[in-house]
């Protein structure tokens, strides 16, 4: 397995307090990542530095081999267009724009014309369970309809690496499992890799890999085979 | 028990960080600026009206019993008027009361004047101006009580009641002579006519204060709608803690209510200290006395109360939205579409201004009430036309930016259309105003002086020896037949050179005249220059208010857009939306709706000065084109410096993209 994603001897402080100390992790295609631990343990500025959303303050963040924690924000940003794709906890779909629009958006922010965009966008739509509410907005549709939308929006652009935080916190117990099978699946199938980061045991265990982030280190590693 | 809703408004609104104080600052300032507005617009009609009743005393009023005779009559130097007051103390008669602005009542030979005549007298030759008045050692001088202007020319003459410029004075029965002359046996000074100069002027600044108010009122309701979603989410919170609906309105309204106040006491503290400042604005006649536009405590009062109030009514409304569909209003489940019953209404009422208007001859009132009509004419079809333009332009958008704005629009057209009324409102006052410039010049009398005696024959050579002993070329000729003698005998002289000429003709030719004064083109045409000039006067404070409040109305919306917005702009960011996208986005959403609304405002306020101008049976000002087009370029800067404000606002609060994801 190629790895497609590292960080190594990452670090990261907020004034005094210690959110990374020295943390090396590797990211392999395909692979599924949870990062789990504490409340404060740094699993959030873990999964942020990765994604290039915050720049550590010492050690490196490698794609496909290529140092990316030094780029300028542009590029940063039209890295986390392009080859990142995001699922957070909620709010991250327009409230005005209907389902498949939000789908397209990172298409059209790519460049693609909005026709095709949308075409594209509609085919994630059967795979997802969501046949139907193409046109629906956001406010119309389930908390799980609504994080099918946004794992169809990270995936659109057939990203690298999605990064997830915490994309069940707003989910009764069925439908987070329902998402997270789905998560996992569907991004696998695109040949991306997942790092999810997540309190839910329940979750992570859709995971390849378990990930304990403690005190800004990471702890026991444990390898889990899904069912 | 004590009711816990003040306490708990009060620690709320502590403790809501550096975020609630942003919302609390802007809507303070936003209350800042209405009350600054209204206060002026409120001092500007007090005061005229303050103004109009200071020259009343000019006008005698006539009766039988008086003890003075009391002559007014109006000449003009560089086509300023200076309104001279004749009067004549009745022998054996009670000695009549000083006029206002004079220690005693003049004694014969006593020539009082305005300080701002005085000045002039200094400045002009005497052949153009003092030889009008008796010559005296030294001047006396009005003082402010006389005057409505510290600008106003003014002179008040004790004469002999046999003198010519009492007894044979003209008595405002000319054709000319409109408010401009009258003569009266009076026995004091309450006369209740104001000056023809000044008559007009309150009713004039109450078409501008019409055409302000709903921009005020615009203004002032974005103030209380914003941090909408700051509350929404107290809302929620405090429902969930067990709080009971009328306990949150409360708070709410307490919450802006102390903001709004807070806000419209500054406001009220600028207009306080920019009073010397407004007092140099000239309005008519010219400038202010500062104590005429002090509206006085009780109004300073109800204006702050009042702009308090209207920011708690529009805070309180948004939120009462959300608390009778919380969840709808939360998640935007349906779109705040629009209903085709605006249009039709819009016309309806569009048909029954045009009908009323057509009459013609409206009073002030009247006209006053078409146009708040039109303005609810327009706030019901605007967010009808957003709606429909979004969708239009949603259903062709190519780029993000394009789609998103669209989008917005359609979602919510009454937020959109409240972010550009204002200009688009003001569009309407500048096309209305700009090319409606009467040209009501009346007929042009060129460079004739007229000057009324009862021999017009003899009266010709007389003329050309006083011209010729003045060194003035001028061509005199009897004018019974010459419309600026309108009917009278007497003489017309042509005088070529320009106005410092016919100065120096009016003053030569005073004589000739006897109890009368001679007058030009200026006479004739006063009431109408008057008119065209408050107009124009009205016009260009009511474009420059309207602007000024349009554009802190858009600025507001704006910036309080992005804050409601802040995390879901912060997650597009987040995903890689670059903040150019998201800023192109915001500005198309309100250039979209200004340019097609305040374009089918402008055009319908040129239409409205057109039909005015055709019924004065006046032309369009010719540089109204020029000035219409400086104004939409202003607006429209203005409109994008407005939007442009909030940008830094707008990478802050997405500056910190780890942020919006927890």
């Amino acid at each position: 397995m190629s790895i497609v994603l590292a960080g190594y001897g990452l670090t990261k402080k907020y004034g005094s307090t210690t959110a990374l100390a020295g943390v090396d992790i590797e990211v392999g295609e395909r692979d599924s990542l949870a990062i789990m631990g504490p409340s404060g343990s740094g699993k959030s500025t873990l999964l942020h530095t990765l994604a290039g959303i915050i720049r550590p303050d010492g050690g490196q963040v490698l794609l496909g081999g290529e140092r990316i924690d030094r780029l300028g924000e542009n590029r940063l940003s039209a890295l986390r267009r392009s080859r990142f794709g995001f699922v957070f906890q909620s709010g991250q779909l327009l409230p005005e724009l209907p389902a498949e629009e939000n789908v397209a958006l990172p298409l059209m922010l790519e460049g693609v014309p909005r026709k095709q965009a949308v075409e594209r966008a509609r085919r994630w739509f059967a795979p997802l369970g969501l046949d139907g509410l193409e046109r629906r907005r956001p406010g119309q549709l389930s908390g799980g309809q609504a994080q099918r939308v946004a794992i169809a929006r990270a995936l659109v652009v057939a990203p690298d690496v999605v990064f997830a935080d915490e994309p069940t916190g707003a989910l009764d117990q069925a439908t987070s499992h329902e998402v997270i099978r789905l998560l996992t699946s569907v991004t696998r199938e695109q040949g991306a890799a997942l790092v999810m980061v997540t309190h839910d045991a329940d979750m992570a265990a859709h995971c390849d890999r378990i990930l304990q982030v403690s005190d800004g280190r990471i702890g026991t590693y444990d390898q889990f085979t899904v069912a | 028990m004590r009711s816990p809703v003040l306490p708990l408004t009060w620690h709320l609104a502590r403790s809501s960080g550096r975020r609630g104080l942003q919302s609390q600052l802007l809507a303070a300032g936003a209350a800042a600026v209405g009350a600054l507005v209204l206060l002026m617009l409120l001092a500007a009609y007090l005061g005229s009206g303050v103004r109009a009743d200071r020259t009343a005393w000019r006008t005698p009023e006539p009766d039988r019993h008086g003890t003075a005779v009391q002559a007014l009559a109006t000449t003009f130097v560089r086509h300023e008027p200076v309104t001279v007051v004749s009067l004549a103390q009745l022998p054996d008669r009670r000695p009549t009361p000083a006029p206002p602005g004079l220690s005693a009542f003049p004694r014969q030979g006593e020539v009082y004047v305005s300080p701002a005549l005085a000045e002039l007298l200094r400045k002009l030759p005497a052949n153009q101006l003092a030889d009008r008045l008796p010559k005296v050692a030294s001047y006396g001088t009005i003082d402010a009580a006389g005057l409505a202007s510290p600008d106003e020319l003014v002179a008040v003459v004790g004469r002999a009641p046999t003198d010519p410029a009492v007894s044979e004075a003209a008595d405002g029965s000319g054709l000319w002579d409109d408010g401009l002359t009258a003569r009266a046996v009076v026995s004091g000074f309450s006369g209740g006519k104001p000056s023809v100069f000044t008559r007009s002027d309150q009713q004039m600044v109450l078409l501008g204060v019409g055409l302000l108010v709903v921009p005020v009122i615009v203004l002032a309701s974005a103030a209380g709608r914003l941090g909408a979603a700051r509350r929404e989410q107290r809302l929620a919170a405090l429902r969930l803690a067990g709080a009971t609906p009328r306990q949150i309105l409360a708070m709410t309204a307490a919450e802006s209510a102390a903001v709004g106040a807070a806000g419209a006491a500054v406001g009220a503290l600028a207009y306080c200290a920019l009073l010397p400042a407004l007092a140099r604005i000239p309005y008519g006649i010219g400038t202010w006395y500062t104590g005429e536009l002090w509206v006085g405590l009780p109004w300073l009062l109800a204006v702050v109360a009042g702009v308090a109030a209207l920011i708690a009514v529009s805070a309180v409304s948004t939120l009462r939205q959300v608390a009778s569909a919380p969840l709808g209003v939360a998640q935007q489940a349906n779109p705040r579409r629009t209903r085709l019953i605006r249009l039709l209404l819009f016309v309806g009422i569009l048909v029954y201004i045009r009908q009323s208007a057509s009459g013609g001859d409206l009073k002030t009132g009247q006209l006053v009430a078409l146009v708040m009509l039109f303005y609810g004419a327009f706030w019901l079809f605007g967010p009808w036309v957003v709606d429909r333009l979004g969708r239009i332009a949603g259903r062709f958008a190519r780029r993000p930016a394009t789609l998103l704005a669209a989008r917005r629009l359609s979602d919510d057209p009454r937020g959109a259309w409240r972010t550009v009324s204002g200009l688009v409102l003001a569009g309407f006052v500048a096309g209305f105003f700009t090319v409606g410039h009467l040209a009501l010049g009346g007929i042009d009398f060129g460079d004739r002086v007229a000057v009324p005696t009862a021999n017009g024959a003899t009266a010709v050579t007389e003329a050309r020896t006083l011209l010729r002993e003045a060194g003035i070329t001028a061509t005199v000729s009897a004018g019974e037949d010459d419309f600026l003698l309108a009917g009278n005998d007497g003489v017309t002289v042509a005088v070529p050179g320009g106005v410092e000429k016919i100065d120096a003709a009016l003053t030569a030719l005073q004589p000739l005249a006897g109890g009368r004064l001679p007058y030009g083109a200026d006479y004739g045409s006063a009431p109408d220059r008057v008119a065209g000039d408050l107009l124009s006067d009205i016009g260009t404070a009511t474009l420059a208010v309207s602007f000024l409040v349009a554009t802190a109305s858009a600025g507001l919306t704006a910036a309080a857009n992005v804050l409601d917005r802040r995390r879901v702009y912060g997650l597009l960011r987040l995903s890689g939306t670059p903040l150019k996208v998201l800023d192109r986005a915001r500005v198309r959403e309100t250039a979209l709706p200004l340019l097609v609304l305040a374009g089918g405002t402008t055009s319908t306020g040129v239409y409205a000065a057109y039909q005015l101008n055709k019924a004065a049976e006046s032309t369009i000002s010719t540089s109204g084109a020029i000035q219409l087009a400086a104004c939409l370029a202003v607006g429209t800067l203005a409109m994008f410096v407005a939007i442009a404000g909030s940008r830094p606002l707008l990478r802050t609060v997405t500056g910190d993209p780890a942020r919006s994801a927890e």
